[in-house]
């Protein structure tokens, strides 16, 4: 298609901070010298992943059980009883695998999300603890935990330091992980949840949205990724040791599973609006531990996490790879507690662990057989100091936070919060630049309109136009071949009364269809599509032949003077008529004059 | 551009020598053959280098791409690191020769060289016929300097592991200023006190093979930046003159031998003689710096050495590490057959130091000695420490401010291998009471070897080493300072 303008710019182009050194040696030395090893693993996908496409189904499902106010998946009587005696008080721990191009502490490519890297190529000799390597930072790396550290609201500290966490596992090649135990380098934020993230209405206790503290963010290394080949073999791939990741920790201050999930629901859109983020919970680029604690309602418990006093004994369960996960997991482990309590039995703290699919978490280890780490400060590693000119820089250039997206739409384009919700989430948030541009487009076309009325005419053929094109014929967005400027003039067309709606939803196809290169105007034009009126003989022509059609109705109306039947001869009319031609107020005026005759 | 080739055959027998010595030959793994032969361009400029065509011992746990580097421990059998330390790299530019790898006590722990996985180095002298300890953990590069394989060698020094060598073997050891030399390459056993020393015949020697590695090295972080270097130019430039020598009272303690204090004082009154002014120090925390010395060496090298298990590299004992049997932690066998008795015994005073029950009685007391035991030194010295806030400096001494410190670089003459055996672990630790401080804080210190006086050296073997390890120590930064009064020491004992 031949037209001027508008394509859309690429979405949040990353500064390419690549702060290289001239470290040595290249990572493909080491890599062939692992592979000299037989440390060589086939790619499999990740475990637990559920798709994208089924989580949502499942929300959305939920939500719909929800809204009936059945508050979640089978909960009979007893259940609701048991709830109502027990507080359940949950803190989650989020770690995020950084959108960066190198590793945390060498210059090895960062590619642990791109499945198709052939296992341990990516590794530089720290990554695989050759003896006598050391740890670089890569200060790149820092810029997209500030920016998760400055969308959640938090404190970045001027100085933080680098910890070793010391234990044996054969994902961790140095024998400890560096993380920032004494020292971290964002602490207090917080993360706001509306009933529309999902939060249950008994949580938000009348409130439009609630507010969960974010205690500190940390950033740390990643593991080398292992797959078991039963009884007793593991293959090992570096390729994601050392990839940097975010500990984002937050206070115990949730209280039912449905929130716990939409936390985490709720921080993964925002690492990956502000592009801290690219991989999600599906493909393991997120995964989450879960604090539980139950306590009776109206009692406080002798216990106290991360300064919130009064709760009971906690479990943590550790690992949950999906939103599903945490939530079934949590309402598991819920329920594990009230039993073992209202048995009179009491709650150990111990780490427990859940696989998809099960009713129960199961014990991992208790008390004696937790590691000591051993935290000690990295003597190699100087303290990281973070001026204040980079995070101003960074707040200023930070991409818009998805609610503030979505405030926005409502209120610059008149959608509503459902519709701005939708559009904001859908396709990388391209049918919302598309639905920009074609705002901008309709102004000098329609000048009598306002904008929000122009906005909510974009935005309604962007989200139920094209989206209904698009289901019909089985397309995906990026199918899509027209450009804003073709669904402005469609709409402009439209709204001027030039074509009918039928028309419209025509030429939506013919611009899609790739069939032509021709503008709308010229399409219009060439295949006579302009929407012709009906002239007064015409109009009188077809209320006669209805009227004679319908000598009761008639008779109705100039003997009884029922003269709301006037509007059933329009109503006729313009069914009779073909599609869009009748405009009510002429229909009207023959009939009425045709009747006083 | 002058291409320098040495040719590999000259040195076959020179390699036998240099195994028998330094690496009990049946153990060398097959390609330990030392590799003599350099191609090396060196610019017209650096015609006249020093180091060109100069055979260096490079002390094992400092890795090479061309030769196995297993830091003398059965856990790394086997192994060839796919790239050069930036030492030895450095020292190859600069038209040098790796002569041979020099065997080590086991990641550099202990201080006599005989606790290395190929087996005990051997010292040259002997007292009464019986064996004498070469001093460690760079035994295998003194050895090399006094057998003249070797024109220069490289060292660690973690404790006094160049310096305690360099004395029990009579040449000179010098370790610079902590961050001065990079690590990068270097097999790390507590990599806050990890410092590349270098061991040599003479001090100008050790000073020109320091000149070339004296260069700061992006690849390790704490080695000094170029913004560091400049503040330390000062102090470089200190025009040589008469030198204010303190004596630190509290190294003139009841273990000392002797003839480590005769040999001490006479320097000492030499030098007097000589114009320079002798001012007598405290440093009240020595003692306690062994102590503290002891608690976070082991803490670090727990940490450290905790990615040996066997599973990239070196030796991996047969069966499945993730379920053993017995019930046995991972990688309990692994590391169980792959460290000596030493290194167990380390890791696991480490692991014990840095556990959540003991941390704030062990490592976190430990720190603060450290820090005090640098204090005692930033009092005494007339240069500024460089590293320290001027607003945190403590008040000098004022009258008693010093240039450099003169001490012995231990307690007594080599002991004899079959004293060793009768001593317990805390006896032998006792040895590096003189090096540790200057370790703790990252002074520069080098040991001179100053000759017994005749009187004394009548009296002994002459097959017995005859001289003492004279220590000077210098505030951080110092290095030409130390160099150069290391120089005037030796001057004095110059035979003309």
């Amino acid at each position: 298609m031949n037209v001027p303008g508008v394509r859309f710019r690429p979405l949040k182009a990353l500064p390419a901070l690549l702060n290289r050194s001239r470290a040595t040696p290249r990572p493909c030395y080491v890599s062939k010298w692992l592979q000299s090893r037989g440390l060589q693993v086939s790619t499999a996908p990740p475990a637990n992943a559920v798709p994208l496409r089924k989580h949502l189904k499942d929300e959305a499902k939920r939500k719909k059980a929800d809204a009936k106010g059945l508050g979640g998946p089978r909960r009979d009587g007893a259940v609701t009883a048991r709830l109502q005696k027990w507080e359940l008080t949950v803190g989650i721990e989020v770690h995020a695998e950084l959108n960066t191009a190198c590793k945390l502490f060498s210059s090895a490519t960062a590619a642990s999300g791109d499945i198709t890297a052939v296992p341990n190529s990516n590794v530089a000799a720290f990554d695989a603890a050759l003896p006598g390597s050391q740890p670089q930072f890569q200060v790149a790396t820092l810029l997209p935990a500030l920016r998760a550290a400055i969308a959640l609201g938090c404190d970045v500290q001027r100085k933080s330091g680098w910890d070793r966490k010391h234990y044996f596992h054969w994902d961790q090649p140095n024998g400890y992980q560096i993380t920032q135990y004494y020292q971290p380098f964002a602490k207090d934020g917080t993360l706001k949840l509306t009933a529309e993230d999902g939060v249950p209405r008994e949580d938000l206790l009348g409130a439009h949205s609630l507010s969960i503290g974010i205690k500190q963010i940390q950033m740390e290394q990643d593991t080398a990724k292992t797959s078991h080949h039963p009884p007793s073999n593991y293959h090992i791939d570096y390729n994601r040791s050392g990839h940097p990741l975010i500990e984002i920790i937050t206070l115990p201050h949730i209280h039912s599973p449905q929130t716990a999930a939409a936390v985490v629901r709720k921080l993964q859109g925002l690492l990956k609006a502000i592009d801290a983020c690219t991989t999600g919970m599906e493909l393991g680029g997120l995964r989450a531990d879960v604090n539980v604690s139950v306590r009776q309602r109206g009692t406080t418990g002798s216990l106290s996490y991360s300064g919130v006093a009064g709760l009971g004994q906690r479990t943590e369960i550790k690992n949950l790879s999906s939103f599903k996960a945490v939530e079934d997991a949590i309402v598991a482990e819920r329920d594990r507690q009230i039993s073992v309590l209202e048995a009179g039995g009491a709650i150990a703290g111990e780490t427990r662990g859940w696989s998809l699919g099960s009713t129960e978490t199961k014990r991992l280890r208790g008390k004696e057989g937790e590691v000591d780490y051993r935290y000690m400060p990295d003597a190699d590693l100087p303290p990281l100091f973070i001026g204040n000119d980079l995070i101003d820089h960074l707040r200023s250039s930070l991409p818009e936070l998805p609610d503030a997206t979505m405030e926005r739409v409502q209120r610059e384009y008149g959608l509503t919060e459902k519709d701005a919700r939708t559009i904001v989430a859908l396709d990388n948030g391209e049918r919302l630049e598309f639905m920009e541009a074609t705002e901008e487009l309709l102004q000098p076309r329609l000048p009598t309109n306002d904008s929000l009325e122009l906005g909510r005419m974009a935005g309604n053929w962007v989200l139920h136009e094209i989206g209904g094109f698009l289901t019909a014929n089985s397309l995906s967005w990026s199918d899509l071949k027209m450009y804003p400027i073709d669904l402005a003039d469609i709409i402009a067309y439209l709204a001027r009364g030039e074509i009918t709606s039928r028309t419209a939803k025509q030429l939506l196809e013919y611009a899609n269809d790739g069939s032509t290169s021709r503008g709308i105007g010229d399409l219009i034009h060439d295949l006579g599509l302009q929407r012709r009126p009906l002239s007064d003989d015409e109009y009188t022509e077809l209320a006669r032949t209805i009227m004679n059609e319908n000598p009761g109705m008639v008779a109705a109306i100039k003997e009884k003077g029922q003269k709301g039947k006037i509007m059933w001869f329009v109503g006729q009319m313009m069914r009779r008529g073909e599609e869009e031609t009748i405009e009510p107020e002429k229909a009207k005026e023959v009939v009425e004059r045709i009747l006083a005759d | 551009m002058l291409a320098v080739r040495c040719r590999p055959s000259s040195f076959c027998s020179l390699r036998r020598v240099l195994l028998k010595h330094h690496v009990r030959a049946e153990k060398a793994p097959t390609g330990r053959a030392p590799l003599f032969h350099t191609s090396t361009r060196v610019a017209k400029a650096g015609v006249n280098d020093t180091l060109i065509g100069k055979y260096i011992a490079v002390k094992d746990n400092i890795v090479t791409a061309d030769q196995p580097t297993i830091a003398s421990s059965r856990i790394l059998d086997g192994y060839t690191s796919p790239f050069d330390a930036t030492v030895v790299k450095q020292l190859r530019a600069a038209g040098a020769a790796i002569s041979s790898k020099a065997s080590l006590d086991e990641f550099g722990m202990g201080s006599h060289s005989q606790t290395a996985f190929e087996g005990a180095v051997r010292s040259p002298f002997t007292r009464n016929g019986e064996a004498l300890s070469p001093g460690g953990s760079s035994g295998g590069s003194a050895v090399a300097v006094v057998d003249k394989s070797a024109w220069a060698a490289l060292g660690t020094d973690t404790g006094g592991s160049v310096r305690l060598p360099a004395a029990y073997c009579g040449v000179v050891g010098f370790k610079p200023s902590y961050g001065r030399l990079s690590r990068w390459g270097v097999i790390q056993y507590a990599n806050s006190l990890d410092t590349v020393g270098v061991l040599a015949g003479s001090v100008a020697d050790a000073e020109s093979v320091f000149e070339k590695l004296d260069h700061h090295d992006a690849r390790d972080p704490t080695s000094l930046p170029a913004t560091v270097r400049k503040r330390l130019m000062p102090c470089n430039k200190e025009k040589p003159g008469p030198l204010r020598i303190g004596i630190p009272r509290e190294y003139n303690i009841s273990e000392l031998t002797p003839p480590v204090h005769d040999t001490w004082i006479s320097a000492l009154s030499a030098l007097r003689s000589a114009g320079h002014t002798l001012v007598p120090v405290s440093l009240p925390t020595t003692r306690q710096a062994l102590s503290a010395y002891y608690v976070l060496a082991p803490a670090e090298a727990s940490s450290n050495l905790a990615k040996y298990d066997g599973i990239r590299y070196g030796q991996r004992t047969p069966g499945s590490d993730a379920s053993p049997a017995e019930g046995l932690p991972l990688y309990a066998k692994t590391r169980g057959e792959g460290f000596g008795e030493e290194v167990r015994q380390r890791i696991l005073l480490g692991a014990y130091a840095l556990s959540s029950e003991a941390i704030d009685n062990y490592f976190i007391q430990a720190q603060k000695v450290r820090r005090l035991v640098q204090r005692d030194f930033d009092r005494v010295f007339i240069a500024r420490n460089p590293l320290i806030e001027p607003t945190e400096m403590p008040e000098l001494e004022g009258v008693a401010a010093v240039d450099i410190l003169i001490t012995p670089t231990a307690p007594t003459l080599p002991p004899t291998i079959a004293e060793l055996k009768r001593q317990t672990s805390v006896e032998s630790y006792m040895l590096d009471v003189f090096t540790v401080p200057a370790s703790l804080a990252g002074l520069p210190a080098i040991s001179v070897p100053v000759p017994l006086s005749p009187a004394l050296g009548d009296s002994m073997d002459k097959h017995d080493v005859r001289s003492v390890g004279i220590q000077i120590l210098g505030q951080f930064g110092t290095d030409s300072l130390v160099l150069h009064a290391a120089k005037v020491l030796e001057g004095i004992y110059a035979r003309p």
